[in-house]
């Protein structure tokens, strides 16, 4: 990477950018979920290294959330927009050395954030939680650079029409922009009270409904059409996912708040766009799954329409979790409870991350040209991914269920505690196999790179054998 | 790109623009991807319709509420009774508290039973709160607008309903401005999506891809 850094753009090598993002993704995924299968070891066993406040749960909670969130997903993100922005275009990415530089800035900011982090140095809100001049760093040196060779290439495209996925690629990095520097305001103007609040949950609710859900959808609209052969179902069901997620899913930052004393009518609003945000996801996955007809053998036969899929899959319990668990008749249950836990798993381990995982895979064989080295590896890896997951995802929403009962019938907290003890073991075995099948993922993609079958220039992945 | 309203449900574009857009969309090459210009199927139309629909009926505001002081009165009252007076253990005395409440009718159509026990309160907190709760009796305000948030009975927080004397009702109503707020929202969000549509070449009409 470092020898690019002061290299003329001329001279560098298209998808380099996408290349070290992709790896960088990797790496920060394995951190990221090797942390967490730490912190859910301390909740299954209590007395699991203790005595030193730097591994208490207290300390290392969020800094396993921003290595998942800005480390693994976010550049996963950009590895996608890095070369599938330029390849829907039929043009070059706008800068490769902007994009290699925004890739070694990103590393380096992410690793001095969650160090400070990690130091006890936050803002103390929930998903914000970094100090605000790690906001700053990041809207300056990670989003805005991010956004400007995604929107210049698309400026420089040489097509007439835009695909669906670029829309969403150039909202998405607007929106992150704005959802940073508005959301994080509370820090920068000292604002405090219900208005913290509400801007604390207005960013993190937009983290994932302005950046994570749109931009991993626009993913599954490249893949499964590239991979598949297939034309995308309905560009007019596009049109409705698209601005059905910027109107629905940008509106109902409220109803995380649903017991705060926040005006009731905006609850009601908030309530209402909440169960809406079905709408984009209805649309979403019809036409992904419209657009399988006649290719479903390749659901079973290609790892990346599998990750795909199964993303795909996955936004059906997400959004009917996500839509209703915020009304006020299922809210009082659930809220502060593992079941939110569960949720949130669901949405970026479990919906997201597959779907970008599709995007990393098929993206690291293509720019580097190279065969994927072991499909044994891979297929280990989606199932340690979907086990993992899954029994993490079941665990959880159980555990959240006793606690629901616990708090409405005022049951002593320790009776709770020992009640869910077995889902929170649980809960560290599927952690651990994601971490695990990450750790395959990895040295994976690391021979693919030195041994990988070479791809002749013109065919796609898919269409090689594999060799091993 | 003219306007064209001869069948807005068809197509707003001219003929010339929807000849031009579609030997476009024929032609043009996304990264070797291609697009179909199906309508949405009419189940999943109908998905979306029902998700609307159910968006306001799922979220009434009929559950999940903070109890309002007017739940608590009974016990307040019951506290001076002579037969809890004389109980001396905390427990016993609120199990008789509840015992003489128990039957006690409906509040807002629900009944107070089912209420008091999904809000339960221990002697303490009705301690803390009876003199705010006796207070207000005195004043013969609706205690239907007040609501017990820990040790203290405020005002709800609600913007309810215009009431005869001007001022706004602090009860959750079954409508508030949210919903009116969402409807107009809905309307511009589907209307606006609806012509973006329309502007399309006639789902009638599919590409031929790769033929060019």
């Amino acid at each position: 990477m470092f020898k690019y850094l002061m290299a003329r753009n001329e001279d560098i090598p298209p998808g380099a950018s996408a290349v070290f993002f992709g790896f960088s993704a990797i790496i920060w995924f394995v951190i990221g979920t090797g942390l967490g299968s730490f912190n859910a070891a301390k909740l299954a066993f209590p007395d699991f290294v203790t005595g030193d406040m730097y591994f208490a749960f207290g300390h290392m909670r969020q800094v396993h959330v921003m290595a998942v969130i800005f480390g693994w997903i976010s550049m996963a993100f950009a590895m996608a927009m890095m070369y599938i922005t330029p390849a829907l275009g039929n043009n070059k990415l706008w800068s490769e050395k902007l994009g290699v530089w925004n890739c070694m800035l990103w590393n380096i900011g992410l690793l001095v954030a969650l160090t400070t982090l990690w130091a006890g140095i936050t803002s103390g809100r929930e998903y914000s939680d970094f100090p605000w001049p790690v906001d700053l760093y990041l809207a300056t040196c990670v989003f805005i650079p991010l956004g400007v060779n995604v929107w210049m290439t698309i400026v420089n495209r040489r097509t007439q029409g835009i695909y669906t996925t670029n829309w969403f690629f150039a909202a998405a990095t607007f929106m992150v922009i704005i959802v940073f520097l508005v959301g994080n305001s509370p820090e920068f103007f000292h604002l405090t009270g219900l208005t913290e609040a509400y801007l604390t949950w207005w960013f993190a609710h937009n983290v994932l409904g302005l950046w994570i859900t749109p931009v991993a959808a626009a993913i599954a609209y490249y893949t499964i059409p590239k991979i598949t052969g297939n034309p995308l179902y309905s560009h007019r069901i596009g049109h409705l996912h698209f601005w059905s997620v910027v109107v629905f899913y940008s509106t109902p930052a409220a109803h995380h708040l649903m017991s705060a004393p926040l005006p009731e009518w905006l609850k009601s609003f908030a309530s209402v766009e909440g169960v809406l945000i079905l709408v984009p996801a209805i649309a979403f996955v019809s036409n992904i799954m419209l657009t399988m007809k006649g290719k479903w053998h390749m659901f079973v036969e290609n790892v990346e329409v599998r990750f795909t899929i199964t993303g795909c899959l996955m936004a059906i319990p997400l959004n009917m979790q996500g839509g209703f668990q915020q009304t006020r008749a299922i809210n009082w249950y659930i809220h502060g409870t593992g079941w939110i836990v569960a949720h949130a798993h669901l949405a970026l381990l479990g919906f997201s991350t597959f779907l970008e995982a599709a995007a990393v895979y098929l993206g690291l064989q293509t720019l580097m040209n190279r065969k994927l080295y072991s499909l044994k590896l891979a297929n280990m890896h989606f199932w340690l991914l979907l086990v993992g997951f899954t029994t993490y995802w079941v665990s959880m929403t159980i555990a959240g269920l006793i606690q629901g009962a616990g708090k409405i019938y005022e049951v002593p907290y320790i009776d709770v505690v020992i009640a869910e003890h077995p889902y929170m073991i649980a809960r560290w075995l599927g952690g651990t196999l994601v971490f695990f099948g990450n750790t395959l993922w990895l040295y994976n993609m690391w021979m693919t790179a030195r041994k990988g079958t070479v791809i002749p220039a013109g065919r796609m992945p898919h269409e090689l054998q594999y060799e091993r | 790109m003219a306007w064209n309203f001869e069948k807005p449900l068809v197509t707003m574009v001219d003929p010339a623009t929807n000849e031009a857009d579609k030997r476009l969309w024929e032609k043009e090459d996304l990264g070797g991807i291609t697009e179909d210009n199906n309508r949405m199927p009419m189940p999943v139309v109908l998905l979306v319709v029902l998700t609307v629909l159910t968006a306001f009926a799922v979220t009434f505001p009929l559950w999940g509420q903070r109890p309002t002081a007017s739940l608590y009165a009974g016990y307040i009252k019951s506290m001076d009774d002579p037969h809890v007076k004389a109980i001396t253990n905390d427990d016993d005395a609120m199990k008789m508290i509840v015992q003489l409440n128990k039957a006690s009718g409906t509040l807002d159509g629900r009944s107070m039973e089912d209420m008091l026990e999904r809000h339960p309160i221990s002697m303490n907190d009705l301690r803390i709160i009876k003199p705010q709760m006796e207070a207000l009796m005195a004043s013969g305000v609706d205690l239907g607008e007040y609501e017990v948030v820990g040790d203290q009975v405020v005002l709800a927080n609600f913007q309810g309903n215009l009431k005869a004397d001007g001022t706004i009702e602090r009860k959750q109503p079954w409508w508030d401005k949210g919903y009116t707020i969402d409807i107009f929202y809905l309307t511009y969000f589907f209307t606006m999506v609806i012509v973006m549509i329309k502007r399309l070449p006639p789902s009638t009409w599919q590409p031929r891809h790769n033929v060019h």
